[in-house]
């Protein structure tokens, strides 16, 4: 975070000696703010005042890494509290919970429920990254160490939830080679599990009945020099952990408080226990609201759909339009006689218009060329979809190859095209659509009637 | 050193709407915080929800939805049922029929049946219109006159039909009116100007500033209702300090997620789940984005939702 | 960023009607003077009753109460050299639509002022000068210094201090407008507020010309990071660039009809 002159002059010893070459002591803080001068050059600011400049100066959030190799993920680093400010940095990750009181069924049932959820939207893997292992004192140690490996063995960044640090102990042993998040740190414990997570070497989870018990706890762990954390947001209430994320990020951000810049856990499972639509609401609140790990009891298509699609909203850089993959999308079962269809690559008409299309229930062939990410009027206007480039896109892909049929409708916006393109595509039979792609079910039935 | 956090209050705050009248009439915004930042300042309004049910009555709604209204035979019977389910502070009546490109039902016959519809129930409306501006302008300010007393949403005013559903809704019959753009903020801002320079008071102008199904853009829902929210409370901007309401219902019901049959998509599990986890998180997206009201189809998400409201505030 | 914030310059002693309304407490060519400014866009008002060194207490509490009342506690800057009239002021002051503002402190003998407002939780403006204009930035930056320090130490907020450079007669100091703009960065800079009357730069040239200069000047100043402005509202041209210069800050929200709010 940059410094304002203003706070390096706060703290500067307002002498205007002029040994510095300044003026005064306020100029000379000025030039220490844009980077014209080095503060060494003034032989009077404390020591003190220099570390807390170099302490201001640090990110707000910390970035913590957990997972190991190929499945590291990075939790935190935010730099802002609003997308439109720039883009947010580490996208919310998802986790399922297992708990070692659950019976053997439930568990298996759980374990190949895991992988159900696991597809592509737009170039992005959307799949349950994070198992969470819960500890239940009742059922044992073994069972809990047995559930460990078991887990271990679904190849996703585990958080162990276990409040005992000796138990935690044997269980970060068994996979801290996979960097899992070590949650259980409250102010009961922090000492133990503090050092339970130190010598392994990994992320540790610390919570709290609010968020004032839980700052002092982030306090006294940092005093013994663990910064390896990450916050569980607590299971009091939704009210208190949505308090808490919020609270979390912005005293970090706005504030520059780097004890709260710590990425958030949000025990969804437990806040909801038993709703799932609840839980559903609760994941889709706190990907918005500053959730870095947010634990489910489950994960199904019903959730995941909607969550998956948010998040990758809400993660986007808001310069930048999402883009799909250019190329032949087969729309309901459609093969190489099917009617052809062309639009832009924004992803938002594609989804609008692949949904109508779908609709329709008509099979066809949906043909996205590369527009730059631009729906289909800013596209035509930057020259990015034109009839050059659709019969250069066509040439490159060798659609004529691949596609049999020979009617291609475009957009209805459009329509001017419909010439230059004939002239470019010898042999297609060029139709003009409508102009928007809610008239496309209609507008499909009556070109088969 | 404990906790000490500052408060992000902010000087100014949303204005107050009331919607409808009597015993179960409902207040909006107030509040001088971000979405349930209660612990900044006391929020006074909690969100609210409305239950969606259209002129078509269960012709158009799908399975899923319909088995809940068993035994209504008429809109309002309809309206009499969706009334008392869990979590409903609001009905929200969508005029579907009025659009000249579709069914092209008459205005009287419209106008008619919400004059039905706000007889047989006690709770605040707002009356959606036909997504068609001229046919609402003419539709929209019948309705207007027909609820003369209920202090009902005209939902919407856009910008080719401010002028009338502006006059008859907010200057004739003292409605409110529900100035509507689609994910545009100076749009947002210009509507309200306009609509205040045509004499409506600001204090009875409502916002629907768009939305989108989770998934479809949505970014810019976000971005639109954030910096709203810091025009009028971070920048003290008069014109933009008009409450949020979001209509999810008629977003998501029309998403491949939502409406997709089980046997065309196996893999995704059942149909109803999916269209309810669509709305509940579609919704809970606007609210923690800072929609004030939002409205809702599903039974199950209304109830859902209202409880969400309820633990965070 | 917050909005530019405009100080109605209008309510002057030094124009006849309203020091003969003053002398004789008539509130109607003071409100008809306040009611032109809110009119056309004015955030506070300034409230000059002059030296005032007799009846200021009174009149202060007067002309405070007179315009809170009638404007919906419009914000208002207290203006005269009468220390105890701008405390009498304050003592009848509403703060629901911002805090006083006591016009003015300088570097030299109305430091004290600073005081004063540090005393009420009020803002004040420190004129970057002690005796006479300030010889050049590294002397303004000096002043400034020394203020906000004061302020400080009396615990107040940096923002509540609003720095005034001094703006200039072009007439006769046309080569030091630049130095006053490159203050107004440097004090941007430093995240502080600033102000100040900028029709002086205009002072002595023919009243067609005067707004030409002056929505030129308030441009630039902007553009260095000027937070506030005492001037006449009631110049359209004026209020139209502030109003465009907002916008381009990001500090209003654009709309078609941006001017007519």
């Amino acid at each position: 975070m940059a410094l304002k002159g203003l706070d390096i002059f706060k703290l500067s010893p307002k002498k205007n000696c002029k040994e510095c070459g300044s003026p005064t002591c306020m100029a000379f803080s000025m030039k220490v703010a844009q980077g014209a001068a080095d503060i060494s050059a003034c032989p009077y600011f404390s020591e003190e005042a220099k570390a807390t400049l170099m302490e201001a100066t640090a990110p707000p959030m910390k970035t913590i890494k957990v997972g190991a190799g190929e499945k590291e993920i990075a939790l935190g680093g935010e730099t802002v509290l609003f997308r439109h400010e720039k883009t947010f940095v580490s996208k919310t990750r998802y986790a399922v919970a297992l708990c070692s009181g659950m019976d053997d069924a439930e568990i298996e049932a759980k374990l190949a429920n895991i992988s159900k959820v696991d597809y592509d939207r737009i170039g992005e893997r959307m799949y349950v990254e994070m198992v969470y292992v819960n500890y239940d004192p009742a059922a044992g140690a073994d069972k809990y160490l047995d559930l460990v490996k078991k887990a271990a063995g679904l190849n996703r960044v585990l958080v162990l939830g276990c409040q005992d640090a000796e138990v935690a102990k044997a269980a970060v042993e068994l996979v801290k080679a996979d960097k899992p998040i070590l949650n259980g740190a409250d102010a009961s414990n922090y000492e133990a599990m503090s050092a339970v997570a130190t010598e392994a070497g990994v992320v540790l989870g610390v919570t709290g009945a609010n968020m004032e018990e839980t700052y002092e706890t982030i306090k006294k762990l940092e005093a013994l020099g663990n910064k390896n954390l990450i916050v569980d947001v607590g299971v009091t209430s939704i009210k208190e952990a949505y308090k808490t994320a919020v609270l979390l990020r912005r005293t970090a951000i706005k504030d520059g408080d780097r004890s709260c810049g710590y990425p958030s856990l949000v025990q969804a499972n437990v806040l909801a226990k038993g709703d799932l639509h609840m839980q559903a609401a609760l994941a889709s609140l706190f990907t918005m609201k500053y959730g870095s790990v947010i634990v489910m009891e489950e994960m199904n298509y019903a959730q995941a759909l909607p969550l998956y699609g948010l998040r990758q909203n809400v993660f986007t850089d808001p310069q930048k339009p999402m883009k799909v993959e250019p190329g032949i999308y087969a729309i309901n079962g459609a093969d190489e006689n099917s009617i052809c269809l062309t639009t832009v690559d924004f992803a938002l008409t594609y989804f609008v218009v692949s949904g109508e299309l779908e609709r329709s229930g008509v099979p066809c062939n949906l043909i996205i060329s590369d527009a730059g990410g631009l729906s289909v009027l800013t596209a035509w206007a930057a020259g990015k979809l034109s009839a050059n480039t659709i019969a250069k896109y066509f040439a490159e892909a060798d659609i004529e190859g691949k596609v049999k049929n020979r009617t291609l409708v475009i957009p209805g916006k459009v329509a001017v095209l419909k010439g230059e393109i004939e002239a470019k595509l010898p042999g297609w039979n060029i139709v003009v659509g409508p102009t928007e792609a809610v008239q496309l079910v209609k507008f499909l039935k009556d070109m088969q009637g | 050193m404990p906790f000490n956090a500052k408060s992000g209050k902010f000087n100014a705050s949303i204005n107050v709407v009331e919607i409808g009248t009597g015993d179960k009439k409902i207040k909006i915004g107030g509040e001088n915080v971000l979405p349930f930042y209660t612990f900044d300042a006391p929020v006074e309004n909690a969100p609210k929800v409305g239950i969606e049910i259209t002129d078509f009555g269960l012709e158009h709604e799908p399975d899923c939805v319909k088995k809940y209204y068993e035994g209504c035979a008429t809109v309002v019977d309809m309206a009499k049922k969706a009334a008392e389910m869990e979590g409903v502070d609001f009905l929200s009546i969508r005029l579907e029929g009025g659009d000249p490109n579709g069914a092209n039902k008459s205005t009287e016959e419209l106008v008619q049946l919400v004059k039905e519809v706000a007889e047989a129930v006690d709770l605040p409306l707002v009356v959606c219109g036909s997504k068609n501006v001229e046919k609402d302008a003419e539709l929209l300010a019948k309705a207007a006159e027909a609820l003369d007393g209920k202090n009902a949403v005209l939902l919407s005013a856009r910008e080719e039909n401010y002028k009338a559903v502006g006059a008859a809704a907010g200057l004739a019959y003292k409605q409110l009116v529900g100035a509507e753009s689609a994910v545009d903020i100076n749009l947002a801002k210009q509507l309200n100007v306009l609509l205040t320079q045509l004499g409506v008071d600001g204090k009875s102008i409502v916002m629907n500033v768009g939305s989108a199904a989770a998934g479809y853009g949505f970014e810019y829902v976000v971005s639109t209702m954030d910096r709203i929210k810091a025009a009028a409370l971070g920048q003290g901007d008069t014109t933009l300090q008009m409450p949020i309401i979001t209509p999810v219902a008629s977003e998501v019901w029309g998403v491949k997620e939502a409406i997709a049959s089980e046997a065309d998509m196996p893999e995704w599990g059942d149909q109803e789940e999916r269209g309810i986890d669509m709305e509940v998180e579609t919704a809970a997206a606007v609210l923690a984005s800072g929609s004030n009201a939002v409205i809702l189809k599903h039974p199950v998400s209304v109830a859902t939702v209202s409880k969400m409201i309820k633990a965070l505030m | 960023m917050a909005k530019f914030v405009t100080i109605g310059e209008r309510i002057h002693c030094i124009s006849p009607v309203i020091r003969k309304a003053m002398a004789e407490r008539d509130p109607e060519p003071i409100l008809k003077r306040a009611k032109e400014q809110l009119d056309a866009g004015a955030t506070y008002l300034d409230v000059n009753i002059g030296p005032a060194e007799s009846d200021g207490e009174d009149l202060m509490k007067w002309a405070v109460q007179l315009l809170q009342s009638n404007f919906d506690n419009v914000p208002l800057a207290l203006d005269t050299a009468n220390k105890k009239a701008i405390e009498a002021g304050i003592s009848v002051y509403n703060r629901a639509k911002g805090k006083p503002i006591v016009n003015s402190a300088d570097a030299g003998g109305r430091i004290e002022n600073i005081d004063l407002a540090a005393a009420n939780d009020a803002i004040v403006i420190a004129l970057c000068s002690a005796e006479g204009i300030a010889a050049d930035n590294d002397e303004r930056m000096m002043h400034c210094q020394n203020m906000l320090e004061r302020g400080l130490s009396l615990g107040m907020e940096p923002t509540d201090l609003w720095f005034d450079p001094l703006f200039l007669v072009v007439k006769g100091m046309q080569d030091k407008q630049m130095e006053v703009l490159e203050a107004i960065k440097m004090f941007s800079d430093m995240g502080l507020n600033s102000t100040g009357g900028l029709s002086n730069n205009s002072n002595g040239m023919p009243k067609h010309i005067r707004p030409i200069m002056d929505s030129a000047l308030v441009a630039m100043a902007m553009m260095q990071g000027l937070t506030s402005a005492i001037v006449n509202p009631c110049d359209l041209r004026l209020m139209e660039t502030i109003k465009s210069c907002d916008i381009f800050k990001n500090n209003t929200l654009y709309a078609d009809s941006y001017l007519e709010i």
